[in-house]
């Protein structure tokens, strides 16, 4: 008997104009016939926009069919009888871990369900606890959510579905918004949920590393299952999953890229182990000693302009002299030369984005001098104003500062604080949204009918416009789908090519900057930790794990390789170049 | 700079004061605040400041805690005591140009500021040991007789503890998006009245937004775990007066009686 069914469900959004005529009709899920057995740990992947959140509410009752039937546990979510059972049987875990929190102490907040359903006091307290020490959060019981990271708090999320006792939980993209660290946590507990209290999980995703352990996986695209399988059958097919923008795992691409090349490797590889075990099986080259060599792709090193900006002895506290005083930044000592392009990495808290604050002087340093193009940004006849036109900035979720009422008026808003006239303003708007490469008919629209990627372009737009020396962008592909990533940074990579400007990226993805930068820097600490090129840095990825960050899968590939004796090259950091090592390797 | 706002946060400690009923706390403060504004004599104002600092040292929440929330009415007690000061007519003390002290200028200055002081540490101290959805708790059963003339009591309260939980958020949100605007070039600071209040929309239209967005998500995290109302609804700590409680209540009588046996007397 299955635990969730639906049979040619169909939902559509209807807008409707003021009058109450129907405007348009979006059709998010269109015909799905999908079944899930109880127990089972259940993938969906999927673009945004291709119907997986509309689909999870369906299973939750928060929408009803508009055609078509979906039963949980042989309930029909569209009878009202059975609103508030299916939702106690399909409890329901969501994207934003701020939005999903009702109270402001961590047990009263897992406690919200239990109440709400009526269960007698004496059992809430007994669930509540069982429920934190699942999730591996008792600790925090009497904390508030506001002092607990991303992770932490989609764990409670779940605590809090889990003291429901559903039989099966719905994650609507539980990891979009954390960090590695965070992720990996989230992970385990649904997890350990599915095995050991054996309860059935969905998990929607467009992370394909996440989907690696699951049961069984569907792929849905324009509101339809296009694709179900076991992770295996799904990922045998690379090439239509790269046809459909999809991601797939290093690994599955590595092995997919050699198996082209002609080497004798099994169809779909999911983990580094079987990669191991399949190369070792071939005729490779295998090293004299043991002992790797070290780097030895000879690296064509560029060579750069003028230091833009240096930073010298800087140190950041927040709230000094109090009992709360938190060091951010510590002594940090560097140098940004014209044209590079940086990546600077660090897990939550390690001080990135108070580094990036500093350099156009939004936070000021509690100690030290940060000079562009060498004068002091902290000088008094200094114009900090022009600073900030000078190093352009781009906050994480940047579409969260548009407000004007087109999209173009609100890429015009840098132009106009900067004082030119209209003419350029709007020469320097064109030029903006042109690069970025948002649709000429979207110029006029509200930036609020846009899409998220859309939206995020135009933010970006917002700030190119003011045509900075130096742009900064923290974590511009936090939250977006693999397409949406690759779109964003492919676009920041021509910008930088096309106009030689200074970029820093901030991330915590090393696989997205391994691409494309030339220099990163760690921070872990508040302090720099490594700095140097992709190869140099990911060199050290012991310690860079040990600082919750963790090297491309590559990385891991060719030093299990090394381990295992073969005469491979350690620094490989993109799927290409491991390929080429790889193939050069073979007798 | 935004981040500092105490307001809403609670303290987590163990102490007597975090486990009184939040009945017990909201009732005390009310008799605090009227005993403070009856103040009228020195003997009168050492009492009501002893009984809030042995509260405070019960309360096991450092002291600077307390003070932090005053830092925000700096500004307006400053106004308020020089006002006093300068414009109560009386028996001139001290004279400078136009400048003139009187004596009960200088008596209600300072009886003003320090009612003022004593106001906001008084009330901190309840919103620090309590946590809003305690208080919001002891708020509805308080006032649950308000229902029977159709207050919606349950929902009202419902909504003051989902605020109380948002304010900080909403307050980094602010933060951020100033910062985002003022690296577009965006100026908050400099111009007249008109000037300042165009120049806040690029903050307000997406603070809005973002306020919306966020009430959406949440509604829908709210039905997921079966919200429904007050009907039927438990609770995982009822409100219960312990023996605690009472003997708290007994204090509290205790205060009055002494309080207004003085002021009578003095």
């Amino acid at each position: 008997m299955s635990i969730i069914r639906s049979k040619e469900l169909v939902h559509e959004y209807i807008r409707r104009d003021e009058e109450g005529n129907v405007e348009s009709i979006q059709t998010a899920l269109d015909h799905v016939n999908l079944s899930v057995e109880p127990g089972q740990f259940i993938s969906i992947l999927g673009h945004n926009g291709s119907g997986k959140s509309t689909f999870a509410k369906h299973i939750n009752a928060l929408l009803t069919p508009s055609e078509g039937t979906i039963w949980v546990d042989e309930m029909n979510t569209s009878d009202d009888e059975y609103t508030f059972a299916v939702r106690q049987t399909a409890g329901m875990v969501f994207q934003n871990p701020d939005n999903q929190i009702i109270a402001s102490v961590v047990d009263e907040d897992v406690a919200f369900g239990p109440e709400n359903i009526g269960v007698p006091t004496e059992e809430i307290l007994v669930r509540v606890d069982k429920s934190l020490k699942m999730v591996g959060m008792q600790k925090y019981r009497n904390h508030s959510p506001n002092k607990l990271s991303g992770g932490q708090k989609q764990r409670v999320a779940i605590a809090g579905v889990m003291a429901m006792e559903p039989k099966c939980i719905i994650l609507d993209e539980p990891t979009a918004m954390l960090d590695p660290d965070g992720r990996a946590d989230v992970l385990r507990a649904v997890h350990t949920l599915n095995r050991e209290k054996g309860i059935t999980v969905i998990l929607i995703t467009h992370y394909m590393e996440e989907v690696v352990d699951s049961d069984y996986v569907f792929v849905m695209e324009k509101g339809k299952v296009f694709m179900e399988g076991t992770p295996r059958e799904i990922f045998k097919d690379v090439e239509l999953l790269k046809e459909h923008s999809l991601d797939v795992p290093q690994v599955t691409l590595l092995a997919h890229e050699l198996r082209k090349a002609g080497l004798q490797i099994p169809e779909c590889i999911l983990t580094r182990k079987e990669l191991l075990d399949a190369l070792s099986k071939l005729n490779l080259k295998r090293k004299a000693s043991g002992v790797s060599e070290g780097f030895k792709v000879s690296e064509d090193t560029k060579s750069f302009g003028e230091n833009v900006l240096i930073l010298d002895h800087v140190s950041y506290k927040y709230s000094p002299g109090t009992a709360y005083e938190v060091t951010a930044l510590d002594d940090v000592n560097l140098s940004i030369k014209e044209g590079e392009f940086i990546g600077v990495i660090g897990h939550t808290g390690s001080g990135k984005s108070t580094l990036v604050q500093h350099l156009n002087g939004l936070i000021k340093a509690t100690e030290g001098h940060i000079y562009y193009r060498g004068q002091d940004i902290y000088d008094k006849d200094f114009d900090i104003k022009d600073l900030r036109t000078q190093v352009g900035m781009v906050f994480q979720y940047p579409e969260h500062q548009l407000f004007e009422t087109t999209v173009f008026k609100d890429v015009q808003f840098g132009p106009k604080n900067q004082g030119l006239d209209e003419k350029e303003q709007i020469k320097r708007a064109y030029e903006a949204l042109g690069l970025v490469k948002l649709p000429e008919e979207l110029y006029l629209a509200s930036p609020f009918e846009l899409s998220g990627g859309q939206k995020r372009r135009a933010a970006i737009a917002g700030v190119i416009a003011m045509k900075p020396a130096v742009l900064i962008l923290d974590e511009p592909t936090a939250g977006l789908d693999p397409k949406g990533r690759d779109d964003i940074l492919g676009l920041i990579k021509d910008m930088h090519e096309k106009r030689g400007d200074t970029v820093i990226l901030v991330s915590h993805s090393m696989e997205d900057v391994a691409n494309y930068v030339d220099r990163i820097i760690v921070m872990d600490s508040g302090r720099p930790a490594f700095d140097g090129t992709p190869k140099e840095v990911f060199a050290h990825y012991k310690e860079l794990e040990k600082m919750g960050l963790a090297a491309p899968q590559v990385t891991y590939v060719m030093n299990d390789l090394i381990e295992a004796g073969f005469d491979v090259d350690a620094s490989a950091t993109t799927v290409a170049e491991a390929t080429e090592s790889i193939l050069k390797a073979l007798n | 700079m935004l981040r500092e706002i105490t307001l809403g946060q609670y303290y987590p400690a163990k102490s007597i004061l975090h486990s009184l009923d939040p009945r017990v706390k909201l009732f005390s403060t009310l008799v605090f605040i009227i005993t403070l504004f009856s103040v009228d004599n020195v003997v009168l104002f050492a009492i009501v400041l002893v009984t809030l600092f042995g509260i405070i040292k019960m309360s096991h929440v450092p002291f600077s805690f307390m003070v932090k929330g005053l830092r925000s009415i700096v500004v307006l007690l400053i106004i308020a005591g020089l006002f006093n000061l300068f414009l109560t007519p009386g028996i001139t003390i001290f004279s400078f140009g136009f400048l003139t002290i009187s004596d009960v200028g200088l008596k209600n200055a300072v009886l003003m500021t320090s009612r003022m002081i004593l106001l906001i540490i008084g009330t901190s101290v309840m919103t620090l040991t309590t946590t809003p959805n305690q208080l919001t708790d002891g708020l509805e059963k308080s006032l649950g007789f308000l229902k029977k003339v159709n207050v919606p009591v349950h929902e009202i309260s419902m909504m003051m503890s989902i605020a109380l939980r948002f304010i900080p958020i909403l307050i980094e949100e602010t933060d951020k998006i100033m910062k985002a605007q003022m690296a577009r070039g965006a100026d908050f600071e400099s111009g007249g009245l008109i000037k300042k209040a165009k120049n806040m929309v690029p903050l307000l239209v997406p603070l809005f937004v973002s306020a919306f967005r966020r009430a959406n998500d949440l509604s829908y995290a709210m039905e997921a775990r079966c919200y429904n109302g007050g009907e039927g609804r438990t609770k995982m700590r009822p409100l219960k007066y312990s023996s605690l409680d009472q003997r708290a209540y007994i204090c509290i009588v205790a205060y009055i009686i002494i309080f207004y046996a003085v002021k009578v007397v003095l």
